[in-house]
C-alpha cells in the first residue's frame, strides 16, 4: 500500500514537469534563445531599413529632383543634414550618382542585416530542433515497455518526426516571421501616418476585413484538409495491400477487381482534392480582389489629396510603396495564425511523450539498503549465477485479463528450463517479468534470494541475455549488429559466438562477410538467419542467464539441434530458459513448465511429464503422429 | 546514361500521351496566364498617368475613367487568376489520377521477377509520390515558367516603350543576375540534397529506436543508440546551418541587386527628370520595375531547376511502365480467352487437372544457374505432390512454374495434355487455389476475405468451406461473425487462425489444382493439429502441391520431391525414400523425436 502511495506521489510530480505548452516551449528553447533574440534584433533592423528606402525616394523626388519644398517630415532633418554634408542640393543635382551611392550604401546595410537575421534564425532553429529530437529520442528509449506496447509505433514516429518538424517551422519560421510582420506593419502604419493621416486611414480600413476573412476561411478548410489526408491514406493502403498480397491477387485471378477498387478510390480522392482546390482558388481570387481594391482606394484618394496640395508627389510615391509593403504581410498573417493552431496541437502531441514516465522513475525499492549493496557489477554478475525463483507471481496487462496467475517455481543456477504452451498461455509474459520489462502485480521474483525489483534495470538486463522470436536487427553491418551490446570483443570471441549460433557458413557465403549490410539498406536475411544472428549477438554478452523466447522457430530442426548441442558444450555455464512449441527443443531440459491460459498446469522433467499423461503427453503425441 | 537522353526533352516526350487529353485546357490555361502577367505589368502605368497627368496638371478630370478602367482590369484579372488556378489544380490532379491508375493497372500485369527485384516501399513510392511530382510539374511548374517568362517579357516591352535608355539600364542587370542565381544554385542544390539525406537517416534511427525498443532494452544498448543518434542530429545541425548560410547569402545578394537597379534608375532617371526629358511618373514606373523584375527571374530559375530534378521521378516511373511481364499470353490466346481485366469466360474449357513437366529446364530471370534441368514428372489428376527440403533450398520453384508465375526456360508445362501457354493465365488462375506460407488477409471483413476468389458465394457455401477446414467455430465465436473486421493485415487473428481462414478462402473456389505452402512460423500444437486435419480435407479430389516443413504431415503423399541447393535430389513415396537411406531419410530422422532417441 505504501508503495502505491509513493508511486502516486511521484507520478504527480513528474506530470507537472511540462504543465503548459509555454513551459515546454521554454524548455525546448534552452540554448537557442540567444540566437533567436539576435535574429529578432536584426529583423527589426531589416524592417526599419526597408521602410527608410521609400523615404529616401520621396526625399529625392521632392527635394532634389522637383524641388517642391513641401511639409517637412521628421526624417527630413536627417536627410537635410546628409545633403548639407555632401555639398548641398545644387552639388547633388549636378552629381546624381551620389544619390545612387547613398542608396547602395543603405542597401548594403540592409542586406547585411537581412543575412544576419536569416543566419541567426536558422542557427536558432537548428539548435532547437536538435535539442527537441535528442530529448525525445532519449526519453522514448527510457519509456517502459508498457508504454511502447500501448502506443502505436506509427503514431510515435509521427510525433517524433512530423510534429517536431511542425514545431520547428513554427518557432523558426512562423514565429519570427510573425514578429517581423507585426513590426513591419506597425512601423509602416507609423511612417504612413507621418506622411498623411487621412490616407493612412484609407489604407488600413480594409485590413481587418482581410484578416478576418482569412481567419474564417482557414478555419473552414481545416476539415477539408483532414478529409483529403484521410482519402490519400486509403488510396495508399490499397496500393500497399495490393503489393504485399500480390501473390494472392494473382493466384485468385482478381486483378480486375483490384483495379476497380483502386480506380474508384482514386477518383474519390481526386474529387475531394478538386473540391478543396476550388475553395482555395476562390479564396486566393478574393484576396487578389481586396488588395487590388485597396491599391485603387489609395491611388484615387492619394491623387485627390495631391491635386489639392495636401501631399507631395514624392510622398505619394513613398506612400504607395509602404502600402505595397503591407499587402503580402497582411495576407500572410492569417495563415500564420491558422498554422499556430496546428503547432499547438503538435506541441501537445510531443508533450504527451515527454510527460510519460520513464521506467526507472518508479522503482519503489530504489531507496532500500540492499539496492546500494549491489552497485558493484561483479557482485551482480555473481548473483545471477544463482537460483531463479518465482514466488506466487501474478500479472495482467489489462485489468480483468490475467496474463499470469500464481506462478511459482525454482530453477537452480546453471540448469535449463523449458517452457511449453499455446499462444497466449503466458510464456512471453513470464520472460518479460524476469527481464523487468514489467513488474509483477503480486508475488515476487528472486534471484539468489534477492528481489529483482531492488536491482537496477540496466544492471539486471546486462546479465540476462534475451533472444526474441522475431529479433530486431539494426541497419548496419553484421559485425556492427553482433557487437552492439558489448564493447570491443576480441575477434576470437566473435568467431566463437558465430560458430555456436551456426552462422559461420552463412556469413562465409556472403561476399562481404562480416561487413555485409543488413536491414533497411542491405540484404534481407531469412527469418532463420536473423534468429541465428540474434543468438550470436546475445552469446557475445556472456550473460549468466540466457533466454530463448521461441527463437529457434524459423531454424530447421537440424540446425536447431546443432545450436543446442553447441550451447551445451560451450564453456559458458549459463542458466538457460528455452521457450518453444517443439517438444524436441525442450525435452532435454532439467525442468519443464507447461503453461495454459496463464496457469502453470504441469511441471517436471520430460519423463515425469510423460508419465503424467496430461497436456504434455498430448503435445508430444501430436508432434510425432504419422510415425510408424 | 546515353539511353536517358534518348527519350525527349526533359522526359516530356514520355508524358505526351498523358498530357494529350487535356491539351485544350492547357491551351486556355497558358493564354489566360499570359494575359494575367500582361495586366500585372501594366499596373505601374496607372501611377505614372496619375503622377504625370492628374498631379502634374493638378486636375481630376480623367479620374472616373481611370477608376473604371482599373476596376475593369482588376475584375478581369481576378476572374482570370481564379480560373487559371482552378484549371491548373484540376490538371495536376487529373494527371496524378491518370498516372496512378495507369501504373497501378500495369503492376497487375507484371510478373514476379519485378516484385522480387523491387521492395514494396519502392514500388509504393513510384505510384504514390512520383506521379504526384509529375502532376505538379506539368501543371504548377509549367504554369510558373509560362507566367514568369511572359511577365519578364511584358515588363521589358513596356519599359522599352516608355523609355529606351532607362529600360536598357535594367535589362543589362538581367544576365548578371541570371549568372549569380546559377552560381548559387550550383552550390545550394547538393547542400539541400545532403540535408535531405541526413534527415532520412534520422528518421531511420528514430524508426529503429521505436520498433526495436524491446531488443534495445534487453541488450542495454540505450547509451549507444543515443550516442549514434546525437551524432546524426549534430551532423544535421551543421549541414543545415551551412545551407542556411549560403541561402541567406543568396537572398542578400539578390536583394542587393534589386537595390542596385533602383539606385541606377535614381541616378540615370533622376538626371533625365532634372533635365526635363522624362516626368516623375515615368521615373516612378521604372523604380517599381527595378524592384519587381528580379523576383520573376528567381522564380523562373527555381522552376527550371525543379523541372530538372523531377527528371529522376519521370525516369523511375517510365521504367515501371516500360517493364514488360516475363509471362505474357500470346495475341491469339488473348483474343480467344481474354486478359486479366476482360476475361472471355465463354471460351474457357473445363480444367481437368492433369499436369506434366516435359523436359523442363529453368533459370530464374535474375539468376544464372539452372535450377531445373530436363525435368520430367507426370502428375495425373488427384495426385498429391509434396516438396521437402531445408529453408532456402528452392522448394517454391516447381510451384512458381505450375502457377505460371514464371515460364520454363526450356521444355513444356502441359496442363490436360496441352502446353500451358496455349491458354490464358486467367483461365489457369481461375482453377487454381493457392495458400501462402504467410497467410495474407486484406483489410475488410471476414466475409470479404473469404469470398475474395468467389465474390458471389452464399453464406451457406462459406460455412461449408469453413466447416471443411474446421474453422466454423472460430468464425461463429467472433462478435460480428462473418462481418467482423479482420484489422490491418488480419491482426485480429493469430497466425494459425489466419492460416485456417486462408484455407477456407482457397477451398471456397473449389479449385482443381491446389498449391499449399506450409507455414514455417510456429503455431501451437492444438492449432497445428487442426491445420493438419484441414490439409487432409483440402487435398482430397484435387491435384495438389504441398511445400512441407514438417515431414510428419506428408508421409502419405503420392510423390515426394526432396530439394537440396535448388535441385531435386530424390523422388518417390515415403516408403521408397526411407528405404533409400539418403537425403530424405536424414531430413526425416532429424525431425522426429523417436528416431533421434535411439
Amino acid at each position: 500500500m505504501e508503495l502505491i502511495i509513493l508511486l502516486k506521489r511521484k507520478h504527480q510530480t513528474h506530470n507537472n514537469k511540462y504543465k503548459t505548452r509555454l513551459s515546454l516551449l521554454f524548455y525546448f528553447l534552452k540554448g537557442s534563445k540567444r540566437y533567436f533574440l539576435l535574429s529578432l534584433i536584426f529583423a527589426g533592423c531589416v524592417s526599419v531599413l526597408d521602410l527608410i528606402f521609400p523615404k529616401i525616394i520621396a526625399f529625392t523626388v521632392d527635394r532634389i529632383i522637383t524641388d517642391t519644398d513641401s511639409s517637412a517630415s521628421y526624417t527630413g532633418g536627417f536627410f537635410n543634414y546628409i545633403v548639407e554634408r555632401a555639398g548641398g542640393y545644387e552639388y547633388i543635382r549636378a552629381n546624381m550618382y551620389l544619390v545612387a551611392l547613398f542608396v547602395l550604401l543603405m542597401a548594403f546595410l540592409a542586406v547585411t542585416f537581412r543575412y544576419l537575421f536569416q543566419f541567426f534564425n536558422s542557427l536558432g532553429a537548428e539548435s532547437l530542433i536538435k535539442r527537441i529530437r535528442d530529448l525525445l529520442y532519449d526519453h522514448i528509449l527510457k519509456l517502459p515497455m508498457s508504454w511502447h506496447s500501448s502506443n502505436h509505433t506509427g503514431d510515435i514516429i509521427q510525433r517524433a518526426t512530423s510534429d517536431v518538424e511542425t514545431v520547428k517551422n513554427f518557432l523558426s519560421d512562423q514565429l519570427t516571421n510573425f514578429i517581423r510582420v507585426i513590426v513591419l506593419i506597425v512601423l509602416s502604419i507609423a511612417f504612413m501616418a507621418s506622411i498623411n493621416l487621412p490616407l493612412t486611414l484609407v489604407a488600413v480600413i480594409l485590413m481587418p476585413v482581410i484578416i478576418l476573412y482569412s481567419l474564417i476561411f482557414h478555419g473552414k478548410i481545416a476539415s477539408s484538409f483532414l478529409k483529403v489526408d484521410e482519402m490519400e491514406g486509403r488510396v495508399s493502403s490499397i496500393v500497399q495491400e495490393n503489393l504485399t498480397g500480390v501473390r494472392v491477387v494473382r493466384a485468385f485471378g482478381r486483378e480486375s477487381y483490384e483495379q476497380d477498387r483502386f480506380v474508384s478510390m482514386n477518383e474519390r480522392y481526386v474529387n475531394t482534392w478538386i473540391h478543396l482546390m476550388r475553395l482555395l482558388s476562390k479564396f486566393w481570387a478574393t484576396g487578389d480582389l481586396i488588395s487590388g481594391l485597396q491599391i485603387l482606394f489609395i491611388l484615387v484618394a492619394g491623387s485627390i489629396l495631391c491635386v489639392n496640395g495636401n501631399i507631395s508627389a514624392g510622398n505619394l510615391i513613398a506612400f504607395i510603396s509602404y502600402n505595397s509593403l503591407l499587402t503580402w504581410p497582411i495576407r500572410m498573417l492569417a495563415r500564420v495564425v491558422a498554422d499556430m493552431g496546428k503547432a499547438g496541437v503538435s506541441i501537445d502531441r510531443i508533450q504527451y511523450i515527454l510527460n510519460s514516465e520513464p521506467e526507472d522513475f518508479e522503482d519503489p525499492l530504489k531507496e532500500q539498503d540492499s539496492f546500494k549493496e549491489l552497485s558493484d557489477p561483479k557482485a551482480i554478475r555473481e548473483l545471477f549465477k544463482k537460483d531463479i525463483e518465482f514466488k506466487n507471481v501474478s500479472f495482467s496487462y489489462k485489468e480483468g485479463a490475467m496474463a499470469l496467475s500464481d506462478i511459482s517455481f525454482r530453477l537452480k543456477g546453471g540448469q535449463t528450463l523449458g517452457i511449453l504452451g499455446s499462444t497466449g498461455s503466458g510464456k512471453s509474459t513470464l520472460i518479460n517479468l524476469l527481464d523487468r520489462m514489467y513488474d509483477p502485480d503480486k508475488g515476487s521474483i528472486l534471484i539468489g534470494g534477492t528481489d529483482i525489483r531492488s536491482l537496477d534495470r540496466r544492471g539486471l538486463r546486462e546479465n540476462i541475455g534475451l533472444v526474441l522470436q522475431e529479433p530486431f536487427l539494426f541497419s548496419g553491418t553484421i559485425r556492427e549488429n553482433l557487437i552492439i551490446a558489448c564493447r570491443e570483443p576480441s575477434e576470437e570471441k566473435v568467431k566463437k559466438a558465430v560458430k555456436t549460433a551456426a552462422l559461420e557458413e552463412t556469413i562465409r557465403d556472403f561476399t562481404r562477410g562480416y561487413e555485409t549490410y543488413v536491414g533497411e539498406r542491405g540484404i534481407t536475411l531469412s527469418g532463420g538467419q536473423k534468429q541465428r544472428l540474434a543468438i550470436a549477438r546475445m552469446l557475445l554478452t556472456e550473460c549468466p542467464v540466457m533466454i530463448f523466447d521461441d527463437s529457434l522457430s524459423a531454424v530447421d530442426s537440424e540446425t536447431d539441434l546443432r545450436i543446442r548441442n553447441a550451447l551445451k558444450e560451450s564453456d559458458l555455464k549459463a542458466t538457460r530458459i528455452i521457450i518453444s512449441h517443439r517438444i524436441s527443443t525442450i525435452m532435454n531440459s532439467d525442468l519443464i513448465l507447461v503453461l495454459d491460459k496463464g496457469r502453470l498446469i504441469e511441471s517436471g522433467s520430460h519423463e515425469e511429464l510423460l508419465s503424467l499423461k496430461g497436456k504434455y503427453k498430448r503435445f508430444y503425441d501430436l508432434q510425432n503422429f504419422g510415425l510408424e | 546514361m546515353n539511353e536517358r537522353k534518348s527519350h525527349g526533352f526533359f522526359g516530356i516526350a514520355f508524358l505526351l500521351p498523358y498530357i494529350k487529353p487535356y491539351r485544350k485546357k492547357i491551351l486556355i490555361m497558358v493564354s489566360l496566364g499570359i494575359v494575367s502577367s500582361l495586366i500585372d505589368s501594366l499596373y505601374p502605368l496607372f501611377n505614372r498617368y496619375i503622377l504625370d497627368h492628374n498631379i502634374a496638371l493638378k486636375t481630376l478630370d480623367t479620374l472616373p475613367f481611370l477608376i473604371i478602367i482599373y476596376i475593369a482590369l482588376l475584375s478581369f484579372q481576378v476572374w482570370d487568376n481564379y480560373y487559371t488556378t482552378y484549371i491548373c489544380s484540376r490538371l495536376e490532379l487529373w494527371m496524378d489520377r491518370d498516372l496512378r491508375n495507369k501504373s497501378f493497372c500495369h503492376l497487375q500485369t507484371l510478373s514476379f521477377t519485378y516484385f522480387n527485384k523491387h521492395s514494396v516501399g519502392y514500388i509504393h513510392a513510384r505510384i504514390m509520390s512520383d506521379t504526384g511530382k509529375i502532376g505538379e510539374l506539368v501543371s504548377w511548374r509549367f504554369m510558373d515558367i509560362i507566367w514568369n517568362l511572359s511577365y519578364i517579357v511584358c515588363i521589358v516591352i513596356v519599359m522599352l516603350f516608355v523609355n529606351v535608355k532607362l529600360a536598357l539600364v535594367i535589362i543589362v542587370l538581367i544576365p548578371v543576375s541570371v549568372i549569380i542565381i546559377l552560381l548559387f544554385q550550383k552550390k545550394l542544390l547538393p547542400l539541400n540534397k545532403a540535408v535531405r539525406e541526413i534527415n532520412s537517416k534520422i528518421s531511420g534511427h528514430l524508426n529503429e529506436g521505436i520498433t526495436g525498443i524491446h531488443t534495445i532494452k534487453s541488450l542495454v544498448a540505450e547509451d549507444r543508440m543515443n550516442c549514434d543518434f546525437k551524432a546524426e542530429t549534430l551532423n544535421m545541425k551543421r549541414a543545415s546551418v551551412k545551407t542556411a548560410h549560403h541561402s541567406a547569402l543568396f537572398t542578400a545578394t539578390m536583394t542587393f541587386m534589386s537595390y542596385a537597379a533602383l539606385s541606377l534608375i535614381l541616378w540615370q532617371g533622376g538626371q533625365l527628370t532634372l533635365d526635363n526629358i522624362i516626368l516623375i511618373g515615368t521615373l516612378s514606373v521604372f523604380m517599381s520595375y527595378a524592384l519587381d523584375i528580379l523576383e520573376p527571374i528567381q522564380n523562373l530559375i527555381k522552376s527550371v531547376s525543379i523541372l530538372i530534378s523531377i527528371q529522376a521521378n519521370i525516369e523511375r516511373l517510365r521504367e515501371l511502365l516500360n517493364t514488360e511481364s516475363d509471362v505474357k499470353d500470346s495475341k491469339e490466346v488473348r483474343e480467344r480467352y481474354g486478359d486479366a481485366f476482360l476475361p472471355r469466360k465463354e471460351n474457357w474449357e473445363e480444367l481437368k487437372g492433369d499436369i506434366e513437366f516435359k523436359d523442363v529446364s529453368f533459370i530464374y530471370p535474375d539468376g544464372d544457374e539452372y535450377v531445373l534441368k530436363d525435368f520430367n514428372l507426370k502428375v495425373p489428376f488427384g495426385t498429391n505432390v509434396a516438396i521437402v527440403g531445408e529453408t532456402g533450398a528452392g522448394k517454391s520453384t516447381l510451384v512458381n512454374l505450375v502457377c505460371r508465375f514464371y515460364e520454363p526456360t526450356k521444355g513444356q508445362l502441359l496442363i490436360d495434355g496441352r502446353d500451358a501457354r496455349e491458354r490464358s493465365q486467367g483461365w489457369l488462375h481461375a482453377n487454381l487455389g493457392y495458400v501462402l506460407q504467410t497467410p495474407h488477409l486484406f483489410t475488410g471483413t471476414v466475409r470479404e476475405n473469404l469470398i475474395y476468389g468467389k465474390p458471389d458465394a452464399s453464406d451457406e457455401e462459406i460455412f461449408t468451406a469453413l466447416k471443411a477446414v474446421s474453422a466454423d467455430e472460430l468464425v461463429k465465436g467472433l462478435r460480428d461473425g462473418l462481418d467482423t473486421d479482420v484489422g490491418e493485415g488480419g491482426n485480429v487473428f493469430s497466425t494459425g487462425e489466419r492460416q485456417l481462414i486462408s484455407f477456407a478462402r482457397a477451398i471456397l473456389c473449389d479449385p482443381r489444382i491446389l498449391i499449399l505452402d506450409e507455414a514455417t512460423s510456429s503455431v501451437d500444437s492444438v492449432t497445428e493439429e487442426r491445420i493438419q486435419r484441414a490439409i487432409k480435407t483440402l487435398i482430397k479430389n484435387r491435384t495438389s502441391f504441398v511445400i512441407a516443413h514438417r515431414l510428419s504431415t506428408i508421409t502419405d503423399a503420392d510423390v515426394i520431391l526432396a530439394v537440396r541447393d535448388g535441385r531435386i535430389v530424390e523422388q518417390g513415396n515415403h516408403r521408397e525414400l526411407m528405404a533409400k537411406r539418403g537425403y530424405y531419410f536424414d531430413l526425416y530422422t532429424s525431425q522426429c523425436v523417436k528416431y533421434r532417441d535411439e
